[in-house]
């Protein structure tokens, strides 16, 4: 499988302040294209309309959570391949650790470096693909 | 004390456990004979009641340690009075020993009332220091969580602003923008700090104990406290190390205590001055110490100074640098690893911080027999 660079990036995240933060940090830092959710179903009809590179899920969202969008997006036949990084504030060694084995890619931790938050996603990316 | 006075007693606190294990007529009935037989074989009453009231009181109290459980209370003080009951019932002929009998009986049945009491609010006292700490728990975990979310927007707004436009900005903007990102750094690592404390204590967080080399770990948290201590004008230095020594730890929770104690020595030493580490073999622990040649801890302040958020004033004007926690996370991990800490300080010459640890006994060196020292 040839290597190709991350580019579409969806994000799912329920704080408006941390939709413009992050996206910022996503699409004007790190130069990716951002697509921003505000909910879990609207994460699951975006990841099939916009066929996003990745999935930047925040855990903890009111209505669906992102392990339940997680599990939803890998028992559908188009998205049941994406790869998923979950984005928590809660972030203790065995969470992360039940996180990666609920097949995510990774867990970005809240306070998250705005300066870095592209290249932290983007070495998953790499080791993902690589 | 007879032999068959002996034998009597025995045969009670038997049929006594008997009872509190499993309960029921037939040793009580057992107990009931033993006493009757000992009489008609010629005993005194009053020895029998004795005995009998020896062998009571002595495995009752053992059985109401406060973790027994309160049916085993019960199951005694049933035993108890049942047990009792033929000697009171048995007057004729015994009037003086039945007036002794009821006094030791009153007296023995407020002991045990007594200690069912005492278990009693004990237990009480437990479930309600339970009930409180995971309520405790909760708020902290609860209260760090909701922290993180607003502090992910202004630590993210203010490093987007830096990094986007810091070049465009006039210096005196940028300057406030600085204080502003540093303090929401350090309002993260208070955060990280309260959990840390909070999953240390609770002991939700897995220890990993494995026997270590301890002088690599030493080495290898002078090498990166250093910069930390640079900052102050301090240089960490690693003193005598006991060859060979080895701890029963966790490397990743001693290289935290270590780093929680390094940067508080460095933060009280004045520039130019060194912080010394060592350790030796103390019995079966290790101690490993962090010496200072700052200004002491005040009298007044000693039996805070592992108390959260304690900290000794700091210079008026001098930014507080720390959290307040350090020393708390530091003693909540050393006791978790079955070690304890202390500190002694002269003031005006300084602290040393000392935390011991089980100590692995040493491999012998290659070669080296015990023959050799013959």
């Amino acid at each position: 499988m040839a290597r190709r660079p991350l580019i579409r990036v969806l994000l799912v995240e329920d704080d408006p302040d941390i939709q413009l933060v992050a996206s910022l940090a996503l699409a004007d830092i790190g130069g990716l294209t951002v697509e921003v959710c505000g909910s879990g179903r609207a994460a699951l009809s975006a990841a099939s309309s916009f066929e996003p590179d990745l999935i930047l899920l925040d855990v903890m969202m009111p209505d669906m959570d992102g392990i339940a969008v997680l599990q939803e997006l890998r028992a559908r036949p188009d998205t049941g391949l994406t790869p998923v990084v979950f984005m928590t504030a809660r972030a203790q060694s065995h969470e992360i650790a039940r996180y990666k084995a609920l097949g995510s890619l990774g867990v970005i931790t809240k306070p998250f470096e705005p300066a870095t938050l592209a290249d932290a996603l983007r070495g998953m990316w790499e080791r993902h693909a690589g | 004390v007879t032999p068959g006075l002996t034998a009597l007693s025995e045969a009670y606190a038997t049929a006594l456990r008997d009872y509190l294990e499993h309960g029921g007529e037939a040793p009580l009935f057992k107990a009931y004979q033993i006493g009757r037989s000992a009489l008609a074989a010629g005993l005194g009453a009053l020895e029998v009641a004795a005995v009998h009231q020896e062998a009571l009181v002595k495995d009752l109290l053992q059985m109401l340690a406060p973790e027994a459980s309160s049916e085993t209370a019960r199951r005694a003080a049933a035993f108890f009075a049942e047990a009792l009951a033929p000697f009171e019932a048995n007057r004729r002929g015994f009037e003086e020993a039945t007036g002794v009998l009821r006094g030791l009986n009153q007296n023995l049945e407020r002991r045990v009332e007594d200690a069912v009491d005492a278990y009693r609010s004990a237990r009480l006292e437990l479930d309600e220091k339970r009930r409180l700490e995971s309520l405790k728990d909760e708020f902290v975990s609860l209260v760090s969580h909701e922290l993180r979310t607003p502090l992910t927007a202004i630590h993210g707004s203010l490093g987007i602003i830096i990094t986007k436009f810091g070049q465009r900005l006039p210096e005196e903007v940028t300057r406030l923008l600085e204080v502003a990102s540093r303090n929401s750094h350090r309002l993260r690592r208070l955060i990280d700090n309260i959990l840390d404390l909070e999953k240390a204590e609770s002991g939700v967080l897995g220890f990993d104990i494995r026997t270590l080399p301890l002088r690599p770990m030493l080495e290898q948290a002078i090498d990166v406290n250093q910069p930390y201590a640079a900052h102050f004008g301090v240089q960490l230095k690693l003193e005598e190390v006991t060859p060979g020594l080895q701890v029963r730890a966790d490397g990743e929770r001693l290289m935290q205590v270590l780093t929680n104690l390094l940067s508080n020595a460095s933060k009280f030493s004045p520039a130019g001055q060194t912080v010394a580490v060592a350790a030796q073999r103390r019995g079966t622990d290790v101690r490993i110490t962090v010496t200072d040649r700052g200004p002491g801890i005040d009298e007044g302040f000693r039996d805070r100074v592992f108390q959260r958020f304690a900290q000794a004033d700091a210079t008026a004007g001098t930014p507080k640098e720390g959290t307040g926690l350090g020393l708390s996370i530091a003693k909540a991990m050393v006791e978790r690893m079955q070690g304890s800490i202390g500190f002694d300080s002269v003031p005006g010459a300084g602290t040393t911080f000392y935390f011991d640890l089980p100590a692995q006994p040493a491999a012998p060196a290659e070669g080296a027999t015990w023959l050799g020292d013959r």
